[in-house]
């Protein structure tokens, strides 16, 4: 049987984010690699596991460049991580399991764009299967739209509805000096519903942002984590489940009292960890759109289907409010750099550290980190983190 | 040089099949103006979209069955901006249409052709429609409305 042992978060690192930035994918992912290390107090050379996506197109596999990057040496522990596949926990588990002791995640990229904009007309016509996503000109947000649209049908949510999410998310980045956004002050819900349409009934601030930058952060076995920079903030629960293909096969109902992956990881994870949902202090949840975060606190169980618009409308996820969400801005107002599962862990980390400034939560002690990707709720990760 | 009369046609840049062998059935069938939906034979669902198996029971006896092309929109968007080849027909609508046959709904994405994309609302009635890419010897599917 595996030993078992803690697992904690013990450096994270955020390189600037920015729309566009004149680096190369591979010196972002090593400066954010090199200062998730620093912030543990940890060197490349402690180093026994890699997770992370491959941006180089020459090396097939993840692990291989990392593997000689760091000087030829075994790796313990790999995760490929894809855009469908988060597998936030399983680097705990790996390192529960005595498997590895020290994990960098990691992702960065630039000059690469990750929506509609991001695709080139092509000289001749692409070759698919005639029911890939992008046979009939769709895209992320169209699938999004489409799941809003019946969420709107089915449970009378309104535009206005949505756009609270965004405004929402804003204000807390008006508090993250490293957030895309923020600076540019609050938005309104008119500002919000005057935006541009990209796919009805979602407009441009419905949608995620679309930007050049990196992420690391540092999963250590307990012994070595306690030797660390920093106070550890333990994995103390965590679950993948995946559901869907990418963007093509749908069932009817699609939105369902059962629930999707996304409940079933929160479920497992909360049960885990043995908390329930008023013992969190904080959170951080995937707002790839505004309908996400809705549907989120759904199936995530902090309100009951149909009434995450309402739930969202009485504040209980500002600043302030019972469950602070997205304290950094989220993928709508901090960054969307193409991969983002790091960005929750990071940004609850540094809730529990007490580094967050100005968003801070007062106290806070326990976390929940929460990813996504495939089609809608196809693909989920949930981490619950505590320190003390 | 005298120029030509009429100018040389756009190329079709827009996304054409892929031929493999399990969905040459399918697109043999488009091309009669046939929607061919893999039926199973022990239990009897449909399967959307095409799979190895039966997504009900995993049998492997499948066979790809015509039917009606009658649908009802189950949801739909218009995009504002489309990616790659798309960009010049905004606005266009994305159509989930859930056929009437059963069991096992299948719901099944298409353009919107032949109407505006104002006239949708979910509930209503469509049909599978198709049209030909002559020169690249192709025949897709869309959507289009139903009276």
């Amino acid at each position: 049987m595996f030993p078992q042992r803690q697992a904690a978060v013990v450096g994270v690192y955020t390189s600037e984010q920015a729309r566009v930035l004149d680096r190369t994918s591979d010196s972002l992912q090593l400066e954010a690699v090199k200062g998730a290390l620093q912030d543990a107090g940890l060197t490349a050379a402690d180093v026994d596991g890699v997770a992370g996506a491959s941006m180089r197109g020459r090396y097939p596999w993840f692990e291989q460049y990392w593997a000689t990057q760091l000087g030829g040496r075994p790796l313990t522990y790999v995760q490929e991580m894809t855009g469908a596949n988060p597998g936030l926990h399983k680097s705990a588990l790996a390192v529960s399991a005595g498997l590895a002791d020290v994990v960098v995640h990691v992702f960065g990229k630039a000059n690469a764009r990750t929506g509609i904009g991001g695709h080139p007309v092509l000289d001749e016509a692409p070759r698919m299967d005639p029911w890939d996503l992008h046979f009939t000109g769709g895209s992320y947000p169209m699938w999004y739209a489409m799941w809003a649209r019946r969420y709107m049908h089915e449970f009378g949510a309104t535009s206005e509805d949505l756009a609270q999410v965004a405004v929402a998310h804003r204000h807390h980045a008006t508090l993250n000096p490293r957030s895309l956004m923020g600076g540019r002050g609050e938005l309104t819900v008119d500002d919000v519903l005057g935006s541009r349409l990209i796919a009805e009934p979602l407009h441009l601030y419905d949608c995620a942002l679309d930007n050049d930058g990196a992420w690391a952060f540092v999963v250590a076995a307990a012994e070595v984590a306690r030797g660390c920079r920093k106070e550890p903030v333990w994995i103390i629960g965590g679950a993948e489940a995946v559901e869907t293909d990418l963007y093509m096969t749908v069932d009817k109902p699609w939105i369902r009292e059962s629930g999707s992956a996304v409940r079933r990881v929160g479920e497992m994870s909360f049960a885990q960890a043995g908390i329930r949902h008023d013992d969190l202090d904080v959170a951080n949840l995937y707002d790839c759109f505004t309908i996400t975060m809705i549907r989120n606190l759904e199936e995530l169980g902090f309100c009951k289907l149909g009434e995450g618009a309402e739930y969202f409308r009485e504040g209980h996820t500002r600043l302030g409010g019972s469950i602070p969400c997205n304290t950094d801005g989220g993928l709508l107002s901090h960054s969307h750099n193409g991969m983002t599962h790091g960005f929750p862990m990071i940004e609850v980390t540094r809730q529990l550290r007490g580094e967050c400034g100005p968003r801070q939560v007062p106290g806070a002690r326990l976390g929940l980190a929460f990813s996504q990707g495939a089609s809608v709720h196809g693909a989920a990760t949930a981490v619950v983190l505590a320190t003390g | 040089m005298t120029s030509s009369s009429t100018a040389a046609p756009m190329p079709y840049r827009k996304p054409l099949p892929a031929i493999a062998d399990d969905n040459k059935p399918f697109l043999d069938g488009l091309r009669r103006h046939r929607f061919l939906v893999p039926k199973c034979g022990a239990c009897g669902d449909y399967s959307w979209i095409p799979h190895p198996a039966c997504r009900s029971c995993l049998s492997e006896d499948l066979t790809w069955t015509p039917v009606s092309g009658d649908a009802t929109v189950y949801s739909f968007t218009i995009a504002h901006r489309g990616p790659g080849a798309f960009a010049l027909d905004v606005p266009y609508a994305i159509v989930l249409g859930e056929l009437v046959e059963q069991p096992r709904p299948c719901l099944v994405v298409g353009n919107l052709v032949g109407a505006l994309p104002g006239v949708l609302e979910i509930g209503m009635p469509i049909r599978i429609g198709y049209h030909d890419v002559p020169e690249h010897d192709a025949t897709l599917w869309h959507w289009t409305t139903r009276a």
